[in-house]
């Protein structure tokens, strides 16, 4: 499926990848800067770096977000598929209601009414109170997406399948499922993405003890949000780059995001 | 099995190994703590040890000073923070418990003691209360210091950035600087005030000559006139990042708290600026918060609590908080331990006269707090 | 059909019960909360008075309409969240295009490139653009130069509308991508193979044959985008200045400093209904050309 691409859209893509790049490359380029103001640019050192690894209150954080993404990604990318699924395929009236809600809440409304509610069955607070809060938003993402995707899907396969005596379930895997991978990925990786960098739910739903990134550096906004977040940052990103190619090695055709 | 399949369950498998490994580093870092908790407390009854849950303000503690405690104490500290007094009591409000130790304003104080989410001190663990000088004791939010110890103090002053001022020809004494428009939009774009109504209004009404602590609809509407028509000049409300700003150049003059104040005049010689940051306490009088050290009703470890307040009333280590951030000082004993530069300005350590004319903000009732909100909201969208 | 109903409850079961629990049951709470009297502290009265009755009030209600600024401020950060939406589409949807074209092997690559930098923090981000658009850079200096060069005042991109818009843009892009990316792979080349045979221009072959095609796409993106810009305030906190506040800001001001939990209850809820409302038309409006194509 070679296409030619015109001009203009290289050209395009090309800005908007600018765009998207040129606030990480400040973030990266700061993280050597010797200076504890994130402003201009003084000269350069690692010292950050070496700084970042003795302190544990990050690095635990950091620690915790990563967990708390990986769990609500996969949690909610089942029941987000299942929902998305469910919504394309049959006529219903509440589950919509509920899976694009979570997205239109301001989140600090979330936070408290959530807080309020684990409060009331007595739960304690903590990774696992965020990452049930998290999952709860995360999946009305997977669901829209998928359910993007199999509105624009053949239905005609499944009826041959079908026909061809599969089981609803056997069709679904063998048919609809792969068909819908790419949707269901991006599902996760959005689901990765808003967890990984929420902060009013988490602030809300943190408890006394449980800290994640996004807490530990808005603790930090006060007085000068030091280059080691920078570094922490770029760490982060290549931690998650290397999960990516540590996955694609071990599972070559999960990231098929195309068919 | 189609291919996709087999591929998102070797990356499932390998995830979930991933997460019980992340998962069992963190078990293992707590079991030994608890292990030494347990062994410690039966051997040493007298001195209280364990964990300490520190609900406590950004930046508002030396590391070297949590350090010494938990070495001296064999405890462990997990410290959360907030940036608003606001923002810590919605947080209990809302049902989150589990503190020991809470650093609230007074005024913020106010309405714990009225909700009765604060548990009585033990005055007879905290020998070194007496460190704490008169008159920052027995005050009438807290008779006779039931439920608080004072632990540092603030002022909310106007800070500037010398070389840029002097270009422009002001010499900012008082709060003209902020409200009076002649002169504030003359730094047109380059000023910012801090994104809170307490001390915005608070400032307005010293400005205008009225007691901050009013609690007249006028007086509210009178002082949300001045705002609204200085706010053309101001170029944002801003709490969080204008130390930076003012520290990198890029704001002039602010709105702001002494210590904030402190920082972005040290940050800027670290960072070889040639300019300073004065702080100047405004001749009209300025506001005063207190923060105090308080014990939660739901305290897990009250004998720790305890040991950490007066650990924190010994001399040299309440001295390291003014140091690192310039804050002001109740206790006595520390004064000796305080760097000159910190003890000398006038912004952190007032004067008797300049003390005269600072202001405590007292808790503000709900309806008067509904009619700010109002105004507030007004000033903002306008 | 009895197989069919089962595989609904089967399949919808386990999510629809998930988010009764952890979403409809706390927004329940604050429904509620909305029609309660403001605690006396702070928080909520209790729901049961001394006397025995449901200490209920639509005073919140009342508050809400009768103060016109409430209405003003929902109306702009609607156009800013328009304005966003927009943006983000035109900034989208070309990517996408290029990705989708490209040769399976860079698909991935290109994909993940678009969702990296978000892997990082969104405060250190913020800031990032803080600098970025600050009065010492290079763009600042550009733009005040050519304004410079007409006569003009300097403009401070810092603290303004322009700077939240920026980086509301910014903030949302990867969720306006994905799904129209999700979409537009599955186009069949085919049809504008045909098209072109049949004598098509580009742009034509665009507006008959891809747009309508990957509608479900760019709703889903605008969706993602629009409704949580509508309501967001960390970024307007953060780069608004004095001018660029949206409803978000006014929400979380109820919740901490106002104390005023059943105000900020209430326009939480007419901003869910807003932008709720406003999606299920739009919905409404994107429906028929599907069917009549």
């Amino acid at each position: 499926m070679n296409r030619r691409i015109p001009a203009w859209m290289w050209a395009s893509a090309a800005a908007a990848y600018l765009f998207l790049y040129a606030p990480l490359l400040v973030v990266v380029v700061f993280s050597f800067n010797d200076s504890k103001l994130n402003a201009q640019w003084v000269g350069f050192t690692t010292a950050w770096y070496v700084k970042l690894f003795h302190n544990e209150e990050m690095l635990l954080a950091a620690r915790n977000s990563l967990v708390i993404a990986l769990l609500t990604a996969m949690a909610s990318t089942v029941l987000g598929t299942m929902a998305g699924f469910v919504m394309h395929r049959y006529k219903t009236r509440v589950l919509p209601v509920l899976v694009l809600a979570p997205i239109a809440i301001p989140e600090i409304l979330m936070g408290v009414a959530l807080l309020m509610f684990f409060v009331m069955i007595n739960m304690t607070l903590g990774l696992v109170s965020i990452t049930l809060a998290h999952i709860a938003f995360c999946i009305g993402y997977v669901a829209i997406v998928v359910r993007a995707r199999l509105a624009g899907m053949d239905e005609s396969l499944v009826e041959a399948a079908r026909d061809c005596g599969a089981t609803p379930l056997a069709a679904f895997r063998y048919i609809t499922l792969p068909l819908i991978m790419p949707g269901v990925i991006a599902g996760a990786l959005m689901a990765f993405t808003l967890s990984i960098d929420d902060f009013v739910i988490t602030f809300f739903t943190a408890g006394a003890s449980a800290s994640t990134l996004p807490l530990q550096i808005y603790s930090m906004v006060k007085i000068a949000v030091t280059p080691e977040v920078n570094a922490i940052s770029t760490l982060l990103l290549l931690l998650t780059l290397l999960l990516i190619t540590v996955a694609t090695k071990i599972a070559p055709g999960l990231l098929r995001l195309n068919r | 099995m189609s291919f996709p399949m087999r591929d998102v369950l070797r990356f499932a498998l390998v995830a979930t190994a991933a997460l019980l490994l992340a998962a069992c580093g963190k078990k293992e870092e707590a079991a030994p703590v608890k292990a030494e908790a347990k062994t410690e407390s039966k051997a040493a009854e007298a001195k209280p040890t364990g964990a300490l849950n520190l609900y406590n303000w950004n930046d508002y503690i030396a590391a070297e000073t949590i350090e010494r405690f938990a070495k001296e104490f064999g405890a462990k500290v997990t410290q959360t923070y907030f940036s608003d007094n606001d923002e810590m009591l919605a947080k209990l409000a809302a049902g989150a418990s589990g503190y020991d130790i809470i650093v609230p304003t007074s005024n913020a104080m106010e309405l714990m003691i009225k909700k009765g989410d604060l548990q009585p001190i033990d005055k007879t663990k905290l020998p070194n209360l007496k460190n704490i000088r008169a008159e920052f004791l027995n005050t009438p939010i807290d008779p006779d210091n039931k439920f608080s110890v004072p632990y540092a103090y603030s002022t909310t002053i106007i800070g500037y950035n010398d070389k840029q001022m002097k270009k422009l020809g002001i010499e900012p004494k008082g709060w003209e600087a902020i409200f009076d428009p002649k002169v504030a939009c003359g730094v047109k774009g380059k000023l910012t005030v801090l994104d809170s109504p307490d001390e915005v209004f608070s400032a307005a009404f010293i400005y205008l000559g009225i007691d901050p602590n009013t609690s007249s609809a006028e007086d509210y509407k009178k002082a949300a006139d001045a705002i609204k028509k200085a706010k053309p000049c101001w170029a944002a409300f801003n709490s969080s990042s204008y130390i930076k700003e003012m520290t990198a150049g890029n704001i002039w003059l602010a709105l702001g708290y002494s210590t904030d104040m402190y920082q972005a005049d040290r940050n800027a010689q670290e960072a070889k600026q040639d300019f300073r940051v004065v702080s100047v306490l405004p001749a009209q009088g300025a506001v005063m918060s207190v923060d105090n050290m308080v014990i939660h009703k739901s305290a897990p470890n009250a004998p720790l609590a305890h040991a950490f307040i007066n650990f924190m009333l010994d001399g040299k280590n309440s001295s390291e908080l003014s140091n690192l951030i310039g804050s002001g000082n109740a206790n006595q004993a520390a004064m000796a331990y305080i760097k000159p530069e910190v003890k000398s300005n006038q912004a952190v350590f007032p004067d008797a006269e300049s003390l005269k004319k600072l202001h405590q903000l007292r808790l503000l009732s709900s309806e008067m707090r509904q009619l700010r909100g109002q105004l507030w909201t007004e000033i903002k969208v306008k | 059909m009895a197989t069919d109903n089962k595989g609904k409850w089967l399949v919808g079961g386990p999510p629809l019960a998930y988010l009764i629990i952890f979403f409809a049951i706390p927004c329940l709470l604050m429904l509620v909360a909305s029609a309660r009297a403001p605690g006396e502290f702070g928080g909520l009265a209790p729901l049961v008075a001394d006397s025995g009755k449901l200490n209920l009030t639509l005073a919140s209600y009342a508050r809400f309409f009768a103060s016109a600024i409430y209405l003003q401020l929902f109306g702009k950060s609607l156009w800013y969240a328009l304005l966003t939406t927009a943006l983000c589409l035109a900034i989208a949807y070309p990517l996408s295009m290029l990705i989708a074209a490209s040769k399976k092997k860079y698909r991935d690559l290109l994909l993940l490139l678009v969702i990296l930098p978000f892997w990082s923090n969104f405060l250190i981000r913020v800031y990032a653009w803080m600098i970025i658009l600050g009065p010492e850079w290079a763009l600042a200096r550009i733009i005040n130069g050519v304004l410079g060069v007409f006569g003009a005042e300097p403009v401070t991109l810092m603290f303004s509308p322009f700077a939240v818009i920026v980086v509301l843009v910014y903030v949302h892009l990867p969720f306006m991508v994905l799904p129209l990316y999700a979409n537009l792979e599955k186009h069949d080349p085919a049809l504008l193979d045909a098209a072109q045979d049949l004598g098509a221009r580009p742009w034509q072959r665009f507006w008959y044959v891809t747009w309508p095609l990957s509608l479900p796409g760019v709703f889903a993106g605008a969706a993602l985008v629009f409704i949580p810009a509508f309501g967001i305030f960390a970024v307007p906190d953060l780069v608004g200045g004095t001018d660029g506040i949206m409803i978000g800001n006014v929400i979380k001001q109820q919740f901490l400093e106002t104390r005023d939990w059943p105000f900020g209850s209430v326009l939480s809820i007419v901003l869910m209904v807003a932008a709720l409302g406003l999606t299920a038309v739009a919905a409404l409006a994107a429906r028929p050309r599907r069917n009549a194509a």
